[in-house]
């Protein structure tokens, strides 16, 4: 019951957030020179004067008003879900249209590396906490050190001598293809009704429209062109996880309670299982959801290094060609992830943890 | 050869034995000596008082009787503790060969597939036959477990036996009750009578809105048998229904898993025993029960994906008893209190509910390490009543572990004093406070403000000279000699042994003792 009422009013309190967020977003903007706001606006090739074209686009855009007011008509903008104009080879005019093509990409790559960073970090983690310097525990430490100090545009490039298809001649390793998300020759021909532009229908996610269209070919080979940019993710995350389920694991074995549950004839597995396990969870999901949230960064780099049109690919191209409105855009759209991100993390910590109050 | 005799006497009433035990801490500063040979018999129901300075070693004792000591750094490096008839330190040097090269450096190897075995035993003694509680109710309570289900744990650990078979005789003895109630109302003429006693019988069972169906039956059949049973199928749908038949094979699996302890157990005693004969015979024994195990093979893979809805049952029944034993401990609300955490609840209460987990399984033995020290004056009374009362209800015995002498005088039965890893003096309670012998009893009692003295003038109180040792290098000989006023010779020298001066009354000293020679 308390929990339902502590949901709502997280998500009360998203308003204000969310609001705070574009605001400084606002003050981003107008520390650009109006001149750049306004470029994909104008047509340099209408007949209409520049002076005229400019004059009109600051008009539209608030601009002639003063800051507070001309925040009002981005608030606007925003809440109909216009997020600018972009002007790029290859993409739509509409930042936001650009965005949502993009978007899906980017959620992929967050959710699978997540998923299997967690599915192999808790496991392992209970394992070496419940060994501190056994091998096993050694391992892992040096393993998720690793992890840390490794970063992640030097993992991917690694990743892609090593394992990228026709990078070294004649390693036998060197079968993933590593740049974008499906290879052109996998394309079915003709081109299917649901595959317009480079981008797939419905989801966007090459992987799952070609499993809903049945083309199991093109879904292997973008499974496939997934594997290294997840990999490089993981690792990161994995690394951060593992150690955290480690020390919690550790700290937790030294509690009293441990002692009293053993003084009870606990069996040892249902100890580590029940009584230890369950108390290093709490601090490893909030970290869990710091380094989430963190993968957002990591996931520009990797984008970028694998070609993978994400968001992170898609706002480094944005930087490239001083798409500003594009950038701005792709930078609320990550905040907006944080702070959805933040709100999960605090409820599944309060489902874990009772001596949370709401 | 005297301490044989004598043991043998008392068998029938000890229920704890500890003898020469030595549990030692290996730190980077050294070894830490902290229990040197201690013995220690424990009587059943009584409550043993164990008393002495911050740091003599009374928690020591208390974990390693429960096989708890943290370790690394701590291990029990030698001696027995029998629990009932049970030596918990059975195979002891099988678990870890220690090496000491010297003080700072030691070699532990364990043994993995011994320390494995022994932990099988101590899960089934520990909790089982003796329980603990512990100083700080707040830490030793897991902060994210409703504390229902922590004393549930207990009940489900150790007495899924017992519950099965009280289940498994109250469904049997339903048949009867239907069989019973169908004759005496097939034998009832009058309509109404009969149907006031099929209401009474439908509340009975809490199948009350079934009532109209009895009734028709009662109306349509007059054969007793078709009766009985479409009575039995009723109740049956109203309820959860038990599965009786995989309850009972529930059952046989718990109680092979007994045997099974029972003959590891055995092979483990014979291991130890270094007799080739019996351990070859407690290993056949072993292997043979073991080829029961494979009878319940499609129990086990059932168990594992349905266990739960088998146990369901024996859920109920372990909710209920936690309901019983937190009434006992005198909580108000048991239902409520099953379902809180234990952040949720005071001091006292959190003990009340370790004391209630600690009895959940009807221990024999109970270990109480300071439990009230963390509590206020009030609650601390309350909780020491508890804890005698419940000693004399359930007659289970208890080692009570204290450093509040006063507490030892409402509490306890027998003392033993504790000083620096050694028992030095031990004896019925009335003896150590009115003829106390060892010097650092003495002591200890001087520092006691008594009625008997205050009374009228105002006494300066005194305090035991000079300070605990270090226990990585404690005195030679008698571990007191530097701050005894009676200090000898031979008190340096050799280590005066618990020696018994007549009814029970122990003391460890030179000055009652005569060193072969040498003495007073
Ligand atoms: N984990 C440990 N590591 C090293 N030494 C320890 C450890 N636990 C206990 N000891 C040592 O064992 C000795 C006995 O400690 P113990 O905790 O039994 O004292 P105590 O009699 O229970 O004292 P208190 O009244 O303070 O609880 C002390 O000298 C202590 O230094
Ligand atoms: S043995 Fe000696 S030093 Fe120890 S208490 Fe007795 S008299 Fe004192
Ligand atoms: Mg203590």
């Amino acid at each position: 019951m308390e929990l339902r009422y502590f949901i709502l009013r997280r998500l009360l309190l998203l308003i204000p957030t969310v609001l705070g967020l574009s605001i400084f977003m606002f003050i981003l903007i107008e520390a650009v020179p109006k001149a750049i706001l306004v470029t994909p606006y104008i047509n340099p090739h209408s007949r209409i004067p520049y002076i005229i074209q400019e004059a009109n686009a600051l008009k539209i855009l608030g601009f002639n008003y003063p800051p507070p007011i001309a925040y009002l008509f981005y608030l606007d903008r925003l809440l109909h879900g216009n997020l600018g104009l972009m002007s790029m080879p290859g993409y739509p005019n509409s930042v936001a249209a650009a965005i949502v093509d993009a978007f899906p990409n980017t959620i992929q790559l967050t959710i699978f590396a997540s998923l299997l960073s967690i599915a192999i970090a808790i496991p392992l983690g209970t394992y070496i906490g419940a060994r501190p310097n056994s091998i096993a525990d050694q391992a892992g430490r040096v393993f998720s050190l690793t992890g840390y100090a490794i970063p992640a545009f030097w993992l991917a490039l690694m990743l892609q001598i090593v394992f990228g298809k026709n990078i070294l001649l004649g390693n036998p390793l060197g079968v993933l293809p590593f740049s974008g998300s499906f290879s052109a020759s996998a394309i079915p021909n003709p081109t299917p009704s649901w595959f317009v532009n480079g981008i797939t229908y419905p989801t966007h996610l090459v992987i799952f429209d070609a499993l809903i269209h049945g083309d199991f070919p093109l879904f292997v080979d973008a499974l496939k062109h997934i594997i290294l940019p997840v990999l490089t993710l993981t690792y990161g995350i994995l690394a951060g996880i593992l150690r955290f389920m480690r020390a919690g694991m550790v700290d937790a074995s030294n509690q009293e309670y441990v002692k009293t549950a053993r003084s009870k004839g606990v069996p040892e597995k249902l100890v580590i299982k029940r009584h230890i396990r369950k108390n290093a969870m709490i601090p490893t999901i909030t970290v869990m959801g710091l380094l989430v949230a963190g993968l957002l960064g990591g996931v520009v780099l990797v984008e970028y290094v694998f070609a993978y049109p994400g968001m992170g690919y898609l706002t480094t191209q944005g930087i490239l060609s001083y798409q500003i409105w594009l950038v701005i855009g792709t930078t609320l759209i990550f905040g907006l992830i944080l702070v959805l991100t933040n709100l999960i993390v605090d409820v599944v910590y309060a489902l874990t943890d009772p001596r949370i109050r709401y | 050869m005297m301490q044989n005799t004598e043991g043998k006497k008392s068998e029938s009433e000890t229920y704890l034995r500890v003898e020469k035990l030595k549990t030692q801490f290996f730190t980077a500063r050294g070894i830490v000596k902290a229990l040197d040979e201690i013995d220690l018999t424990i009587r059943k129901g009584e409550i043993y008082g164990l008393v002495g300075e911050s740091g003599c070693g009374k928690s020591v004792t208390a974990q390693s009787i429960m096989y708890l000591v943290p370790d690394p750094p701590g291990r029990i490096v030698s001696g027995k503790i029998y629990v009932g008839n049970v030596n918990i330190l059975t195979g002891l040097e099988q678990l870890a060969k220690i090496t000491v090269k010297s003080e700072t450096n030691v070699k532990i190897k364990r043994n993995k597939r011994m320390i494995k075995r022994h932990n099988y035993l101590l899960s089934r003694i520990r909790g089982d036959r003796i329980s603990m509680i512990f100083q700080e109710p707040t830490l030793a309570l897991n902060p994210v477990i409703r504390v229902g289900d922590q004393i549930a744990e207990n009940i489900l650990l150790h007495l899924k036996v017992d519950m099965a078979n009280a289940i498994l005789r109250r469904e049997m003895s339903t048949r009867k009750d239907y069989e019973s109630f169908v004759q005496k109302a097939l034998s009832i003429g009058d309509k109404d009578a009969r149907n006031k006693a099929i209401r009474e019988w439908c509340e009975s069972y809490s199948i009350s809105d079934a009532e109209e169906l009895v009734r028709n039956i009662f109306l349509t059949y007059q054969d007793p048998e078709t009766v009985v049973k479409s009575i039995e199928f009723i109740v049956n749908e109203r309820k959860s229904g038990t599965n009786i038949n995989r309850l009972s094979r529930a059952r046989e699996y718990y109680l092979y898993q007994q045997r099974l302890f029972e003959a590891t157990l055995n092979l483990m005693e014979a291991e130890s025993g270094k007799n080739q004969d019996e351990i070859d015979r407690a290993r056949t024994a072993l292997n043979e029960i073991k080829k029961e195990g494979s009878s319940f093979l499609s129990f086990r893979i059932i168990n594992k994906f349905i266990g739960k809805r088998i146990e369901a049952p024996l859920r109920d029944a372990a909710k209920r008893r936690v309901h019983e034993l937190l009434n006992l401990v005198n909580i108000a609300e048991p239902e409520r209190t099953a379902l809180s955490y234990p952040h949720e609840l005071s001091g006292g209460m959190q003990q009340r509910v370790m004391i209630a987990m600690a009895l959940a399984s009807n221990p024999q033995m109970l270990i109480a390490d300071e439990p009230t020290t963390a509590l206020d004056v009030t609650t601390q009374a309350q909780i020491l009543d508890l804890i005698r009362n419940l000693n004399r209800q359930m007659g289970s015995s208890v080692l009570f572990i204290t450093h509040d002498l006063a507490v030892i005088a409402q509490m306890c039965n027998r003392v033993g004093v504790m000083y620096a890893g050694n028992i030095v003096e031990e004896a019925d309670v009335n003896t150590i406070f009115d003829n106390p012998k060892h010097p650092y009893t003495i002591g200890l009692l001087k520092a006691l403000p008594r009625a008997d003295r205050i009374a009228g003038k105002m006494v300066k109180l005194e305090t035991v000279a000079g300070s605990v040792p270090n226990l990585i290098t404690p005195p030679t000989g008698c571990r007191f000699h530097p701050r005894c006023k009676f200090k000898m010779d031979i008190c340096e020298k050799k280590k005066p042994e618990l020696d018994d001066l007549g009814d029970g009354h122990k003391v460890a000293c030179w000055l009652y003792q005569e060193p072969g020679g040498s003495g007073k």
